[in-house]
């Protein structure tokens, strides 16, 4: 009896193409354009954000270099100077930071180009450059002078930002942060005799959303999995409409009068909900593998995250579906379409990920159907197991049986009066 | 077969069916008549036991069925007053739920599905869409997906509302079709009185939320066995007329429609003459005066004060 539920409603649906359109083709079309709006190349999985970064040298790392082990013969015994030669190369500062800047990992998104100090005033007039950083003339002699001697205080750079391109220049500030770090780290080490060659840079964090420890997950990636989460939300709505105007037009009824106990038919919203929910989900998802080259690295915890994401749609259909029941209304439905899809969306992190705004935030998002699917996604898709969105599973089934018990209340015990 | 035991829903404070009691026996078609509001929708409802009653109770073959409804609703059809059909789906493929709703399948479910579609005349539409139909055939698929389980009783809630008079015509054959060829039992309500003269053999009349009478047709006219009805007709009915009319000691009800005046009177009085001299000394210009054999909307008025499409 439920399959022949579940049934009519598929047929429903697909009788109905433009409300097909809106579940399918718009969750697509928006992930074009906000992965194309951020810069995303779908093919090659690059990053949504492109920065240029200027250095300007005003002086000569190596000669530095060479300089400062000639003045270091005089000052330490030749075993000391023999075993810091040997580790100079992990030392040189400048060196260390364009390892950093122009390493594989950001190239896809930082570029680096290098000046002379003579280009100095060409560089700020090109507003393309998100930050000029200058290296000051015998700055890497001073640096492992700082070191390996603690004769003087470590030198700085000089960064000028271009106060246009805010995120953009806080991610290079992260960069340099981090670089200053690990010349402060290298300088207490040498400050305390320990071995400069276990000194190694570590990976950089930035504050974007495609950068990661494991593997990167694109902007494209992002808004799939966001749009998905967020459109498939309205099917719960289409679903409760329906059911309101089975009511409306005394189908309900006629179901009960055919001795269908009312579980059966709640049954059926609710298996109809989470199948076309799973079925959206997979269409969405299969589409982005196709096209833009999208995929999950575990199959089987994907299909377990869109099933449970799924139930909490079936959940949201069945709770939906009962309150319009109740209230004889179809006005929650309409407010749930209107407005609370779109906020659980925001909250979500489907338009952005504002939970990376403060910890709080990305709590109550994962509070939320879609951005428990989301994050359990993007867990899945950076590479984790099963075993980290524990979390967001448990949570996208309490949420279903939470809303499954609220509805069970709701509805009604007979029929609906007329 | 059925039988309502002071049947009552209350609705905060207000009645919308009070103490009903009512019966019908196998193979009847009963009529329940009332104005929009009456309380009709409801009192079916209760009866089919998808609305529980404030008070009372429905019995079937001597059992209440509001404990334990599901030996009635096998054998009981449906027919809501609204469509309540899938309109995105063919005639074909509602029969096919429902049937399968009703627990049918395989060859006797294409089985009940062909003998029902050609029941209603629906059969070379089987595969159109429903909301591509006429308001008539919708109403008669509305009643087909009702008889897909062989029900031994029909409940039809005004079954013909805003169809044209053929459409109408073909429901009130096939209803009086199926109660003849079946001896299907009908509980048919509607305010249209003429549907009720011709299909019911009993009839209950409801007004808000009372049930003001009840007996088979002749017995219900026999109610107005002391008055008669007389039909006035002018080129355009006056106010000073109707006055005259109301004033007058042997007219006991005066009716306004646009060019005709309905007047109830003691049966044995003549008033012809009386009413010819009050259309003279009004300026009226007659154009008929008769008698007119009462009808149920005659007792309706009668009972009530007012018409019952009011």
């Amino acid at each position: 009896m439920i399959w022949q539920i579940i049934k009519k409603q598929g047929l429903l649906f697909w009788r109905n193409p433009q409300q097909l359109l809106l579940f399918l083709a718009l969750p697509i079309i928006l992930i074009a354009i906000l992965g194309a709006a951020l810069g995303s190349d779908f093919q090659n999985e690059s990053s949504p954000i492109k920065m240029k970064v200027a250095l300007l040298e005003h002086g000569e790392e190596q000669k530095e270099i060479e300089q400062f082990l000639a003045d270091l013969h005089e000052k330490l015994p030749t075993e000391a100077v023999v075993a810091i030669e040997n580790t100079i190369d992990t030392m040189a500062p400048i060196r260390s930071l364009r390892s950093v800047l122009e390493s594989e990992e950001v190239s896809n998104f930082l570029e680096v180009n290098h000046f002379g100090s003579s280009e100095k005033e060409e560089i700020k007039d090109d507003d393309s450059y998100t930050a000029i950083i200058e290296v000051p003339e015998s700055f890497s002699y001073d640096v492992l002078e700082s070191i390996v001697l603690e004769k003087t205080e470590p030198p700085t750079l000089l960064v000028t930002y271009n106060e246009e391109q805010q995120v953009r220049t806080s991610i290079i500030s992260n960069f340099l942060t981090q670089f200053q770090e690990q010349l402060t780290k290298g300088s207490f080490l040498g400050k305390n005799g320990i071995d400069l060659y276990t000194i190694e840079i570590q990976p950089i964090k930035g504050q974007v959303i495609s950068i990661n420890e494991k593997n990167p997950v694109s902007a494209s990636s992002y808004y799939t999995i966001g749009m998905t989460v967020m459109n498939v939300l309205f099917l719960a709505g289409a679903i409760a409409y329906y059911a309101f105007h089975e009511k409306e037009l005394n189908v309900f009824n006629r179901i009960i009068l055919a001795n269908v106990s009312r579980w059966v038919y709640f049954m059926g919203i609710l298996t109809a909900g989470t199948i076309f929910a799973f079925i959206q989900t997979m269409i969405i998802f299969t589409f982005s593998w196709l096209v833009y080259g999208i995929s999950f690295p575990n199959i089987v915890d994907f299909l377990i995250v869109t099933f449970s994401f799924s139930l909490s749609v079936g959940g949201l259909a069945v709770l939906l579906s009962a309150l319009s029941y109740r209230l004889n209304s179809e006005t929650i439905t309409n407010f749930f379409m209107n407005i609370i899809a779109t906020l659980l969306a925001v909250l979500g992190g489907s338009f952005y990920p504002i939970g990376d705004f403060s910890p709080l935030i990305q709590t109550i998002g994962n509070m939320t159907p879609n951005g428990a699917g989301l994050t359990a996604y993007l867990t899945l898709l950076r590479g984790d197991g099963i075993a980290g969105i524990t979390d967001n599973l448990m949570f996208l089934v309490m949420f279903s049986l939470l809303t499954v018990i609220v509805a069970a209340i709701c509805f009604p015990k007979r029929g609906v009066a007329a | 077969m059925i039988e309502l035991v002071d049947l009552t829903k209350k609705f905060k404070q207000m009645y919308a069916v009070k103490n009903l009691n009512m019966f019908i026996e196998r193979g009847e078609i009963v009529g329940l008549l009332g104005p929009n509001g009456a309380g009709k929708s409801t009192a079916i409802s209760m009866l089919s036991s998808l609305v529980e009653p404030t008070g009372g109770d429905v019995r079937f073959d001597n059992k209440s069925i509001l404990k334990n409804p599901a030996a009635f609703r096998k054998i009981v059809g449906m027919v809501p007053q609204n469509i309540a059909l899938y309109t995105d789906l063919t005639a074909e493929e509602n029969l096919l739920f429902f049937g399968r709703i009703y627990r049918l399948g395989g060859k006797e479910l294409n089985r009940k599905v062909d003998e029902v579609l050609e029941q209603i005349g629906l059969t070379d539409r089987r595969k159109d869409v429903v909301k591509n139909f006429s308001g008539g055939m919708q109403r008669r698929l509305n009643i087909g997906v009702a008889m897909l389980h062989d029900p031994e009783m029909l409940i039809m809630d005004e079954p013909t509302v805003g169809i044209d008079p053929q459409s109408r015509n073909y429901i009130l054959e096939t209803v009086k079709r199926l109660n003849e060829e079946r001896g299907m039992t009908v509980l048919y309500t509607s305010h249209y009185m003429e549907e009720v003269e011709f299909l019911c053999d009993r009839i209950y009349i409801m007004d808000k939320g009372n049930l003001i009478a009840s007996g088979t047709k002749d017995e219900i006219k026999q109610i107005l066995s002391s008055e008669k009805t007389i039909l006035i007709r002018a080129d355009r009915i006056n106010g000073k007329f109707v006055e005259a009319l109301e004033q007058h000691s042997l007219i006991n009800r005066v009716t306004i429609g646009e060019k005709e005046v309905t007047i109830l009177v003691p049966r044995e009085a003549n008033v012809f003459s009386e009413i010819i001299k009050l259309a003279e000394s009004t300026g009226l210009e007659l154009l008929s005066v008769d008698n007119k054999t009462p009808t149920l909307e005659d007792v309706f008025l009668h009972l009530t004060g007012r018409a019952l499409r009011d």
